[in-house]
């Protein structure tokens, strides 16, 4: 889809200032900053300080905790399936180490499980591979470079991008396993970026005292992912995939350890057992719950499952009032509308303007102000640039990056964003982006210790279900690092809590019987289920219309 | 997003699509996928990573009067008047596990796995039908004359949506032959980060125990100090810039 | 005349005694070349089996590459490869309906008339550089060395793609060119054994055996090959075959370049005699062609 006739015209505006903006540039005259006070006014139109847009918790482990309304509806919420109806008598499957979630962090898990000599059955509710690592651009991070970097200063730029609220044993388990973790992967065969002697191709990420970002091209993700998948389908006598199956219930036993999971088969809609000796949960983060409505980057299962499952099996949840929003997503065109735009537009100089082709930030300001910034723009002050779609964007003014650094800059620098628009007929060396704040990442999650471990005996958390690790704002390359890292550990971890002895018992959902009372008794009554599974995307005419489907909860 | 949106939805156009034949009208910004929602349409399968890479939503489709197939990514294709879709969500492939430790990073490593490498005609088709224009004939040539290099390199953005392996004439899953060669590529032949093992030696050495203890144990107000004094990496430097204090280095 | 190079699978692989030494001889004779960016498999290994035309699409696929790197003349040393590309050039020439019918199929390239010709290496030799340039460039002639021609199928049929339809002695004439003696040889044309040698061992056997005995009766010091399947069958298996049959005895192989890389003094390394037999290198040290050390 190109740009409209009637977009085209509000380019022009752009056109008209951009000489003058270019010339200011090229001169050093930049917006000043804001400072640390101006900075705090302007969060305040973040969505993390929207205080209507949080709420107190009313039951469960962490009750009286605010959080997103979107998180605080599942949360509060009833079981999908009532437990009296599972047969727990007869589990469908049996095994060591059940993995739930089949992205990155499922995946090390996985394979160390299994390289430590447990079974394991990996449960997933979309494809294997179907997860945010998949799509993970920029890179990982990892202090590799010795004559520059350490442990210790990656540790301090993760304390400081989380300003200083993350868990510090979190944090340093993450740095000091980091080189470790991409050792592993050069290993297995992924195909980072490296000079013809080997040395590691690093650059500078948001928030990093020294370059440490390993990349893979511009897919980095998408090239671990796919090179661990294989991994662990090598390993298919050992690791048992179901695919299609999320879990909607924990299982414990009479012992109060967590003994398994209630599955769901999405295409039979049946519900069966799974009875492990060690579960993982590492179900991935919430972009598709659209807090406060915001678009996001995230692939299509990321509905917080874990983290109804584990807190409904009594894990608090930590740092999940923070959610971090890139500030330059594709709101234009449709098809791309949520695809991350780089950070690096706007280091090489492209600004952020408005509808009437004004500047009205600096456009290297930290992600959460640069998000607050734009939205204020827009909502408040009402100077956003409508869509064809009905939404509200900011240019990003990409065709500066060839007036100032010449000519076929953009195209050399940026191939997959330029490819990208392209096939939607747009030349973003000739014309602006439309961007807004989308929904990136999962700050907090379920409290867990640096060894994997939960409250729960036997229960164990890896990647972005978890909280803690990076306070309240994540680090570019460090989610990547956290799913290889934390995946890694908990797989261990799992199978050395096995071989210690696990007694057997009775299996169990009288947690969920019991949640069920308290959500009843908190006077939630409007038959609320979760976890949610997928989101729904039918419009509501269409709904009206499907008058024998019925809905539990997102799931026809 | 309705922190954004314009309290009067502009309404779009819309425009006639067969979905499996049978048709829907549906507004002409939307991509396939979301045309197939907006009809009421709720994915289980075919949809994944909704952004271009995870190869989930590989879909096929003709346009009114034209022979030919085309095909796209439902995530990423924008409908057009009269095109009749369907989605290939899951296409059967031959995978052959093979021990990655024992993998000798040759051309007879692939051979001996996908004998079927062999029945290529170059007949082109994988290549014809690549939604993210992959050269598959390229890097299945680069195979057959042993160039794992090549073929790991030509294969690099392939997301795995099975479009080559359900149009091969050789029957033949291509992207699992490429994911070999991109293994062996990056694990086997490609040299080995020096620096990286280095650094894992320090870290077993214990060589960042004492001055990551310290560091854990500061207040916040202390860690904002070091914090905001820690030396930067200049952007554009050369990677053998090295800082003016070697504090907290090994 | 813009000169493409196309290679063929087992010269990548197998057979880089095939082609290191021929590429470093056009440097050095002074034909320019450039090795095509973009190929696939000949088609060899189908289009032999079957006449059905989808097995012309590789061939001509790599005319077309041809074409569109700008080459009005493709040169390939393995004479399957020549064969095959040789074969589906003149198919496109000659029958306008199965050009026509390739065209409509292959879509996405542009259309192809047989605009590119494909030439053999010792085509371009005889007929670019001539046998009397040869002759002058040789620093090392193999004086004394007497060599058996061995041209096998491919090179010579079917007869309208055969290379030496002008005098009938190309191999010889090369030979003679490099300073070397052509052995009067029999079984020059024979069929090696071709893949019996795997599917019928026997049958194999017997059909190299001819070739061996052909050469040890011409009294031959060495025999030469143009085909990585000859020199499988004769080369590489040759002890076996020897073994097997009575009153044989050995008898060096090597490809045809790789005695060129010797006349023409070239580093001895790009001849790459470390992938043929031991004797083969013997025997060039004992003629003092080579020096003991560089092998």
């Amino acid at each position: 889809m190109p740009y409209t006739p009637e977009l085209k015209e509000l380019i022009k505006i752009v056109e008209k200032t951009r000489p003058e903006r270019v010339a200011k540039k090229r001169n050093g005259e930049e917006i000043p900053f804001l400072s640390l006070d101006e900075r705090k006014k302007r969060l305040d139109f973040h969505p993390d300080f929207k205080t209507e847009g949080r709420r107190e918790l009313k039951v469960g482990p962490s009750k009286g905790y605010g959080i997103a309304h979107e998180i605080a509806d599942l949360l509060e919420a009833g079981s999908r399936v009532a437990p009296e109806k599972v047969n727990l008598s007869e589990p469908a499957y049996e095994t060591d180490v059940l993995v739930i979630g089949g992205g990155g962090a499922g995946t090390s898990a996985a394979i160390l499980a299994s390289q430590h000599g447990a079974k394991v059955i990996m449960a997933t509710k979309l494809r294997h591979g179907d997860a945010n690592t998949m799509m993970a651009e920029g890179g990982i991070q990892a202090a590799s470079k010795g004559h520059k970097d350490s442990p210790y200063y990656h540790y301090l730029d993760v304390m400081g991008g989380g300003h200083f609220t993350n868990v510090p044993e979190l944090a340093e388990t993450l740095v000091t396993s980091a080189p470790d973790a991409i050792r592993w992967l050069e290993h297995l065969g992924v195909n980072f970026t490296k000079k013809a002697d080997g040395t590691l191709e690093t650059i500078h990420g948001g928030g990093t005292s020294r370059k440490r970002m390993h990349y893979a091209a511009d897919i980095t993700g998408a090239e671990i992912m796919r090179t661990i998948r294989d991994e662990a389908r090598n390993l298919a006598d050992k690791i048992q995939v179901l695919e299609f199956s999320p879990a909607v219930e924990l299982v414990l036993n009479e012992h109060g350890q967590c003994a398994g999971a209630v599955l769901y088969n999405m295409e039979t809609q049946e519900y069966f057992v799974v009875k492990a000796k060690a579960v993982i949960l590492a179900t991935g983060g919430c972009g598709r719950l659209h807090i406060q409505g915001f678009m996001t980057t995230n692939h299509y299962g990321a509905t917080a499952d874990g983290i109804v499952l584990g807190y409904r099996a009594g894990v608090p949840v930590s740092f999940l009032h923070t959610v971090q929003y890139h500030p330059t997503g594709i709101v234009f065109p449709e098809q791309a509308e949520g695809i991350l735009i780089t950070e690096k537009f706007r280091g090489s100089g492209a600004n952020l303007v408005n509808v009437e082709g004004n500047q009205f930030v600096n456009e290297r300001e930290p992600r959460d102000v640069e998000a607050a910034s734009i939205i204020k723009e827009c909502v408040h002050d009402g100077l956003g640039v409508p869509t064809p779609t009905g939404r509200l964007g900011i240019w990003l003014d990409s065709p500066m990056i060839e007036d100032l650094a010449g000519e076929g800059t953009v195209k050399r620098e940026f191939p997959g964003k330029y490819i990208l628009y392209k096939r939607f007929d747009i030349d973003i060396s000739k014309e602006p982006m439309l961007i807004y704040p989308t929904l990136h990442y999962q700050n907090g999650g379920l409290e867990f210790k640096e060894t994997g471990e939960t409250r729960v005996p036997g229960l164990f958390v890896a990647g972005e279900v978890g909280g803690g690790i990076h306070g309240a704002n994540r680090l570019m390359g460090n989610s990547l690092l956290d799913i290889i890292v934390f995946g890694r550990i908990a797989g261990t971890s799992a199978s050395a809590y096995i071989e210690n002895g696990v007694k057997d018992g009775k299996l169990t959902l009288e947690h969920v019987v019991k949640y069920n009372a308290e959500v009843a008794k908190a006077g939630i009554t409007d038959g609320r289920v979760a976890p949610a599974i997928i989101p729904n995307y039918t419009e509501a005419e269409v709904r009206s219309r499907q008058l024998t489907a019925n809905y539990i909860g997102n799931v026809r | 997003m309705e922190t954004a949106t314009l309290t009067e939805k502009v309404a779009a156009k819309t425009i006639p699509i067969y979905i499996m034949g049978k048709k829907y009208e549906v507004p002409e910004t939307l991509t396939i996928m979301k045309a197939m929602e907006h009809s009421g349409y709720q994915y289980i399968r075919g949809c994944g990573c909704r952004g271009g890479v995870c190869g989930a939503c590989a879909t096929v489709y003709r346009k009114a009067g034209d022979y030919k197939i085309y095909t796209g990514l439902a995530c990423q294709t924008v409908v057009e008047p009269e095109m009749y879709l369907t989605q290939i969500p899951f296409y059967p492939a031959n995978r052959a596990a093979y021990d990655f430790e024992s993998a000798k990073p040759t051309a007879e490593t692939v051979y001996e796995l996908y004998p079927e490498l062999f029945r290529c005609v170059a007949c082109n088709s994988c290549t014809k039908v690549c939604p993210m224009d992959v050269e598959v004939l390229d890097y299945i040539s680069a195979l057959k004359r042993g160039d794992l290099t090549a073929a790991a390199e030509i294969s690099f953005d392939c997301i795995q949506c099975g479009l080559c392996a359900s149009r091969c004439m050789g029957e033949m899953a291509q992207y699992h032959m490429a994911q070999v060669a991109r293994r062996l590529q990056g694990g086997k032949i490609a040299p080995k980060a020096e620096h990286l093992e280095k650094m894992c030696g320090e870290i077993d050495a214990g060589t960042f125990t004492d001055v990551l203890a310290e560091a854990k144990k500061m207040t916040v107000d202390e860690l904002k100090k070091v914090y905001t004094e820690r030396e930067l990496e200049p952007h554009m430097g050369a990677d053998e810039w090295t800082p003016a204090s070697n504090f907290g280095l090994a | 005349m813009k000169l493409g190079y196309y290679p063929g699978c087992t010269l990548k692989t197998k057979a880089a005694n095939l082609e290191k030494a021929a590429m470093a001889a056009l440097d050095h004779l002074g034909v320019e070349y450039k090795e095509l960016s973009r190929w696939n498999c000949c088609g060899a290994v189908f289009s032999l089996t079957d006449d059905d035309l989808i097995h012309q699409v590789a061939p001509v696929r790599n005319l077309i590459r041809a074409a569109q790197e700008g080459c009005d003349t493709v040169v390939t040393i393995c004479s399957q490869c020549y064969n095959t590309l040789a074969r589906a050039n003149k198919l496109v020439r000659e029958n306008e309906e199965k050009r026509d019918t390739l065209n409509r199929f292959m879509t996405e390239e542009p259309d192809y008339n047989g605009e590119v010709e494909v030439v053999h290496y010792l085509s371009l030799l005889r007929e670019r550089v001539g046998w009397e340039k040869l002759r002058e460039a040789v620093a090392n002639p193999l004086t004394g060395l007497k060599v058996a021609p061995f041209y096998g199928c491919t090179l010579v049929r079917p007869e309208e793609v055969a290379i030496d339809a002008v005098d009938d002695r190309i191999l010889e004439g090369f030979i003679e060119a490099l300073g070397a003696e052509p052995a009067r040889f029999s079984a020059s044309r024979e069929c090696c054994g071709s893949y019996q040698m795997i599917a019928h061992p026997e049958e194999g056997i017997k059909r190299a055996a001819k070739v061996i005995g052909a050469a040890n009766r011409s009294e031959a010091d060495a025999l030469i090959l143009s085909c990585p399947m000859c020199e499988y069958n004769l080369g590489t298996r040759q002890r076996e075959v020897v073994a097997a049959t009575d009153g044989l005895t050995e008898v060096p192989t090597y490809y045809f370049t790789q005695l060129l890389g010797v006349a023409l003094g070239l580093d001895t390394d790009l001849c790459r005699l470390d992938l043929n037999g031991p004797a083969a290198q013997e025997l060039l040290v004992d003629k003092k062609f080579i020096a003991a050390a560089t092998v």
